[in-house]
């Protein structure tokens, strides 16, 4: 879902680069890079490298700085409930599921194969 | 988009409250812990929106009786589902209840039965995340799980739908503002509906001192003298040209002092369009002397880069381009010295065709 949002915000940006800002192309194309690597890194997790888990843990804290600098600056930066959820529960979220490799399967395995029920591995 | 509509704030409150119920009390449910945590994790998220969905109905049942009815049932079944996890076919049912939520506000939205607002985007994301709880294979399921096509239903199902969600979302938003977002990311100040004669005389007078005080800088040396800069990129139409020490002095729609100018680009050196007053805090709309003519506006929710001073707007997602971040100008009130039809003189924007003609000629 992160690599979706980054992606939606890249494209954003594409149109006012044809209307002339043309550094807003460059943070386009960044964002849709980010987007891809976030989607790579997620795919590592599945995979479980665990230079994906370190990569996207450092992911979610600089994102959660950033969003918190951005709640805590007198900027006028949007507080709203999908800004929250998307900058700050969701890095949170993920960082909580990816934060100790001996419970990183809490959510990601099935119960039934932890009791011995599964028919299959 | 980013606002919360009138009457749709007590579903954002029982959200926030069913969450944490939901996690408390479907446990009780036989069979909670045989199966996986994507699927409990699903399940919370779905009766959360099950309960917002609910929480609405007291909103739409007078005006929208078939929406509240809608709301009901849809509320009722999330509910229903997040009760039953160990039903045979709860992932195939969840998954389809999800996905006709979503393409339905979507609908919704799109013909404008309602309005793209914090609380139906918010949750939208809820069921977003439930849906791809809902479909992700984990590890150790029984081998008739379906697990290939339910990886082909997530990988074309979640992207689909998330992209289609912001994307509707931003051209309702951008097609059909409401009355206070003359264009996207700004917001008028609240006035009475018609000029009196009193106002109308007052904004005369603001515009006659304006433009007598910025008439010099139709020479912009006078105006780089007096301490005006351009920001912004010189290859757009036009710029504005900002005096920092009047904005930290902060004063107040004074026309012999107007916090900044606006120029033309054309290939024969900046040609100036009007000035423009600004407030020093954000939120604090000026005076109005000329009641709707003079309104003020505030630029909100704009992805702001350092790199070239150059602006996006924020996704429905409230994501900006990486390098570039949420913010929101004090608000501002043009004055605009050249003919501008489709606005007048203290419109928001310039007519682009008006500033096309001049930088042509």
């Amino acid at each position: 879902m992160q690599s979706m949002f980054w992606a939606i915000a890249g494209l954003s940006a594409i149109p006012f680069a044809f209307a002339g800002e043309f550094f807003m192309l460059g943070l386009g194309l960044a964002s849709l890079l980010l987007a891809l690597a976030t989607c790579l890194l997620a795919i590592g997790v599945l995979w479980r490298r665990r230079w994906a888990r370190r990569w996207v843990i450092a992911l979610e804290i600089t994102c959660l700085i950033g969003s918190l600098l951005l709640l805590l600056l007198p900027i006028g930066a949007n507080h709203g409930p999908v800004a929250l959820m998307t900058n700050v529960v969701l890095p949170i979220v993920v960082f909580l599921l990816l934060r100790k490799p001996r419970h990183e399967t809490s959510l990601g395995e099935s119960n039934l194969a932890q009791s011995g029920g599964a028919s299959a591995a | 988009m980013f606002d919360i509509a009138t009457g749709h704030a007590i579903g954002l409150f029982a959200g926030l409250l069913a969450l944490p119920l939901a996690e408390l009390f479907l446990r009780f449910q036989s069979g909670w812990r045989k199966v996986s945590g994507t699927v409990q994790a699903a399940a919370v998220l779905m009766a959360t929106s099950g309960v917002v969905h609910l929480a609405l109905i007291g909103h739409h049942i007078r005006t929208e009786p078939i929406t509240a009815f809608l709301f009901l049932v849809n509320g009722l079944a999330f509910i229903g589902l997040a009760a039953t996890v160990r039903w045979r076919r709860w992932r195939l049912a969840s998954a389809s209840l999800l996905v006709a939520t979503i393409l339905g506000y979507l609908v919704y939205i799109g013909f404008g039965l309602e309005g793209p607002d914090q609380v139906g985007v918010a949750t939208k994301l809820v069921e977003l995340a439930a849906l791809g709880l809902v479909l992700v294979p984990v590890r150790g399921e029984p081998r008739n799980s379906h697990r290939g096509s339910r990886w082909a239903a997530l990988g074309v199902a979640l992207p689909f739908l998330t992209v289609m969600t912001a994307s509707t979302a931003w051209v309702v938003d951008l097609a059909r503002p409401d009355a206070r977002h003359v264009h996207a990311g700004a917001l008028l100040q609240a006035t009475n509906a018609l000029p009196t004669q009193v106002q109308q005389d007052a904004a005369n007078r603001l515009y006659a001192e304006t433009k007598a005080t910025i008439l010099p800088y139709q020479d912009s040396r006078k105006a780089l003298a007096a301490g005006y800069r351009p920001g912004g990129p010189s290859n757009m139409p036009s710029t504005h040209w900002m005096n920092q020490a009047y904005v930290d002095a902060g004063y107040v729609m004074d026309p012999r002092r107007p916090q900044g100018l606006v120029y033309a680009n054309t290939k024969h050196g900046p040609v100036l369009l009007g000035a423009m007053f600004q407030m020093k805090n954000l939120g604090q709309f000026g005076p109005d002397p000329g009641g709707p003519l003079t309104a003020w506006h505030q630029h909100q929710n704009i992805c702001f880069t350092p790199f070239g001073f150059e602006f996006s707007f924020m996704t429905p997602f409230a994501t900006c381009p990486i390098g570039a971040i949420d913010i929101s100008a004090p608000p501002m009130l043009h004055v605009w010295i050249v003919d501008n039809p489709k606005g007048g003189p203290f419109a928001v924007d310039i007519d682009d065709e008006v500033v096309k003609a001049i930088v042509k000629a």
